[in-house]
């Protein structure tokens, strides 16, 4: 079992996401738990390409075909994990505030952050600060991820943290924030949880969240 | 005496990234998108004006647009454009292969000269940056350097920022604005300048710097700048800004393809509303760094693609507003040294009209009073270079030479002195011995560039506006932020 487990991570780090799917499957219907697929096969796969990426052995084409795979195995893992009461790696709802067209920076970390096991919901661009507390009224997520690539956008973020409090909801969810005029205090002045200067930082700093 | 015939003489080194039948490739290219995938347009008006023509619109707002539209519409702009600034002086011509420099736009970080660290922009910052664009002698035009952040309010920046550079500067401009109000907003103020909106259809003072979303997406801010400059006549580029790999293809040619299409569909539009606009091209054409995500700003692919579209302009009859001088490096190092002459020089040998981001740092995130000082210089090497040399009588100096004989001196010889001038005078660069370094505490080009930067802060006192002209410009900006509060 082990020795299939390990040709999992191998078919992840690779991006084969047919393949994936079928060996994941496999595993499962010759008696693997999902909690063994998703730790020791899945996560231990992503784990090897965020460390490959960090090292410039591996880039964000391939690292994004890895994240994909992962999304589709997440798909057939995900039910199962619930069935027999395992926790998956949590819900992350992203999308760029009000007047703000910026959306490939948004979209990397969204692509990541399924990479990481997370099941993303992207709400797109331009958006107000109902749209985002109807989504975490909505897919209850862990995190609601907000991007803001202008200074004259930013300050947006901060009234949807104040609607969540308005709706009563602020305590349900964590708020994560970043965008290349976004510093680490502005996300501190407008009570974000936390800050991510890029993607894989992003990653990280989910991780971080679901833990605390 | 015996006169030539058939001479070919360069003025400059000849540079061309495409041939003419590889720009035939990718304009034909360019029109096939038009016609089968088409572009988003998020405005009422446009998707009227296109589908009062013979374009097709589906889909709510898809449109796709005939080869002929296209063609005929292409006829119609000028070839040729004068910019000039608020004093009537400085006129910027853009005129095929006449290259002019500024700054880019909207920094949002400002380096902060007594701590070395980065901050916010302040008006002041571009009220600073202003003054010293003004002052040097390399760069025709400018831009906003960073973001006037302390505005009363973030929906009239634009205005504030004009008002920061007119206060400073007498160079005609490039100007972003927030949306179609503020664009008029701002050509309003020209207009107050200049005399009459007639007038300022003779004499443009700005440049409406407009973007499209790569790929093939235009959202309604920017098309109503588009529609406003098109009715008004106000010089407009509509510039993409693809990252190739993640918002155009990854390839530089399927890059220029998307982009020269995104430029078409606003060739068209123009077009449709009012005839005769002066269009200019643009891009910043780039790739995103795989490895860390950035939109890169040193890469030497930006300065291939740029260059190729240059040629793509030339040959459509557009003037072309490019980009070079930037960086993707956090400081005045070494990386931002190689990264800013290597785009400048392409910049400048591809005959590129407008050439803007001149002195960014921080892949477009950073603006710098040194990086600005550090351009100048380095623009006057690559003038220089590409000035190319001349080969009549007197240069090749053949009498001299036959005077001086071998063994001679040049020193002292009448023709030394008459063309030592020509050459490039450095100003910042060290070229002392090294003992004479050594006495002069070893200062290297930073330590004179942050000298300079000094003086020209302290000495240079722009020519102010007319009392009578400040006052009424102000009440604009003034009735802006009202309307806003
Ligand atoms: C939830 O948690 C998280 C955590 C991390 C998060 C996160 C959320 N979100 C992002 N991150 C982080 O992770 C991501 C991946 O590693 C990173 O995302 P990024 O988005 O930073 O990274 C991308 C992968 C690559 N980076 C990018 O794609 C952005 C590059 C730059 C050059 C840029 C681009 C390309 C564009 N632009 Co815009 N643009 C600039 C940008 C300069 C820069 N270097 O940032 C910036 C941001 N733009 C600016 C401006 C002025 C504008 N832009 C505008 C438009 C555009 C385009 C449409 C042309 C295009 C965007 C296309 C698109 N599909 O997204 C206009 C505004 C439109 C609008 N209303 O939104 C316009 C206002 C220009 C105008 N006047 O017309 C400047 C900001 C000024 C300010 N006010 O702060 C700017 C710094 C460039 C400049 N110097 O002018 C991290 O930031």
């Amino acid at each position: 079992m082990e020795e299939k487990l390990g040709s999992i991570s191998q078919t992840l780090i690779e991006g084969k996401a047919d393949e994936l799917q079928k060996q994941v499957q496999e595993a499962l219907d010759g008696g693997a738990t999902p909690e063994d697929v998703m730790n020791q096969a899945l996560v231990a796969g992503m784990d090897a390409v965020g460390q490959q990426w960090k090292a410039g052995d591996m880039f964000i084409p391939e690292v994004i075909r890895s994240a994909k795979a992962m999304s589709g195995a997440m798909d057939i893992i995900r039910p199962k994990l619930s069935e027999s009461g395992g926790a998956g790696s949590g819900t992350f709802v992203i999308g760029t505030v009000l007047r703000d067209l910026h959306d490939i920076g948004k979209d990397l970390v969204a692509m990541m952050m399924e990479g990481a096991g997370f099941k993303v919901v992207n709400l797109g661009i331009d958006l107000d600060a109902e749209v985002f507390v109807d989504a975490v009224k909505e897919h209850k997520p862990d995190i609601l991820g907000m991007s803001a690539l202008l200074t004259t956008t930013m300050p947006q973020m901060g009234e949807v943290i104040n609607a969540l409090k308005e709706a009563g909801i602020r305590d349900q969810v964590k708020v994560m924030v970043g965008g290349a005029p976004v510093s680490e205090e502005y996300a501190e002045e407008i009570g974000a949880d936390s800050y991510a200067p890029n993607a894989a930082t992003a990653v990280d700093k989910a991780k971080e969240l679901l833990q605390a | 005496m015996a006169t030539k015939m058939n001479q070919t003489n360069n003025q400059g080194p000849q540079f061309e990234v495409l041939t003419e039948s590889q720009i035939e490739q990718i304009y034909a290219s360019a029109l096939d998108v038009l016609e089968s995938v088409g572009a988003r347009f998020h405005h009422e008006e446009a998707l009227e004006l296109f589908n009062n023509s013979e374009a097709v619109v589906t889909d709510k707002n898809l449109v796709r647009v005939p080869a002929s539209l296209v063609e005929r519409a292409l006829r119609s702009y000028p070839r040729s454009i004068y910019l000039q600034g608020r004093n009537g002086k400085n006129q910027v011509r853009l005129v095929p292969n006449e290259v002019a420099y500024g700054t880019g736009s909207d920094l949002p970080f400002f380096i902060d000269r007594e701590t070395g660290d980065r901050r916010s922009t302040s008006y002041k910052d571009v009220n600073d940056a202003a003054r010293i664009l003004d002052y040097l002698p390399n760069y025709e035009f400018h831009m906003s350097h960073g973001i006037v952040c302390d505005a009363p309010n973030p929906q009239t920046y634009d205005r504030h920022q004009y008002l920061a550079m007119l206060e400073n500067s007498t160079k005609p401009m490039v100007l972003t604005s927030v949306d179609g109000e503020g664009l008029e907003d701002l050509w309003r103020i020209a207009t107050t300048l200049v005399g009459g909106e007639d007038e300022f259809r003779l004499k443009p003072q700005f440049v409406a710097y407009i973007e499209p979303i790569s790929p093939l997406n235009n959202d309604r801010t920017a098309v109503e700048k588009l529609l406003f400059a098109a009715e008004k006549g106000i010089p407009a580029m509509y510039t993409p800004c693809p990252s190739s790999g993640a918002t155009a293809p990854a390839t530089m040619a399927g890059m220029l393809v998307q982009s020269l299409a995104e430029t078409l569909m606003a060739v068209a539009l123009c077009h449709l509303k009012k005839p005769g606009m002066p269009l200019i091209m643009g891009g910043v054409t780039t790739v995103m760094d795989m490895h860390t995500t950035t939109y890169s700003y040193g890469a030497p692919e930006l300065s291939l693609a740029c260059a190729a579209n240059t040629d793509i302009s030339k040959w459509l009859g557009l003037r072309m507003f490019s980009t070079g001088g930037c960086s993707d490096s956090k400081t005045l190092d070494e990386q931002t040294a190689v990264e800013q002459m290597t785009s400048l020089f392409y910049a400048h040998l591809s005959g590129a009209n407008l050439v803007h981001d001149v002195g960014y740092i921080g892949s477009g995130t950073i603006a710098s009073l040194d990086s600005l000082v550090l351009n100048d210089e380095l623009i006057g090497m690559v003038r220089k270079f590409c000035e190319g040399l001349n080969t009549d009588e007197d240069h090749l100096a053949l009498d001299t030479i036959r005077e001086v004989g071998p063994a001679g001196e040049y020193l002292t010889h009448e023709h030394t002195f008459e063309h030592w001038r020509e050459w490039f005078m450095p100003k910042l660069q060290d070229r002392s011995d090294w003992d004479t370094w050594n006495t002069n505490n070893q200062k290297t080009m930073i330590d004179y560039l942050k000298e300079e930067t000094d003086r020209i802060l302290n000495e240079h006192e722009p020519e102010p506006i007319e009392p009578d002209q400040y006052k009424e410009i102000k009440k604009i900006v003034h009735e802006a932020d009202e309307r806003h509060s």
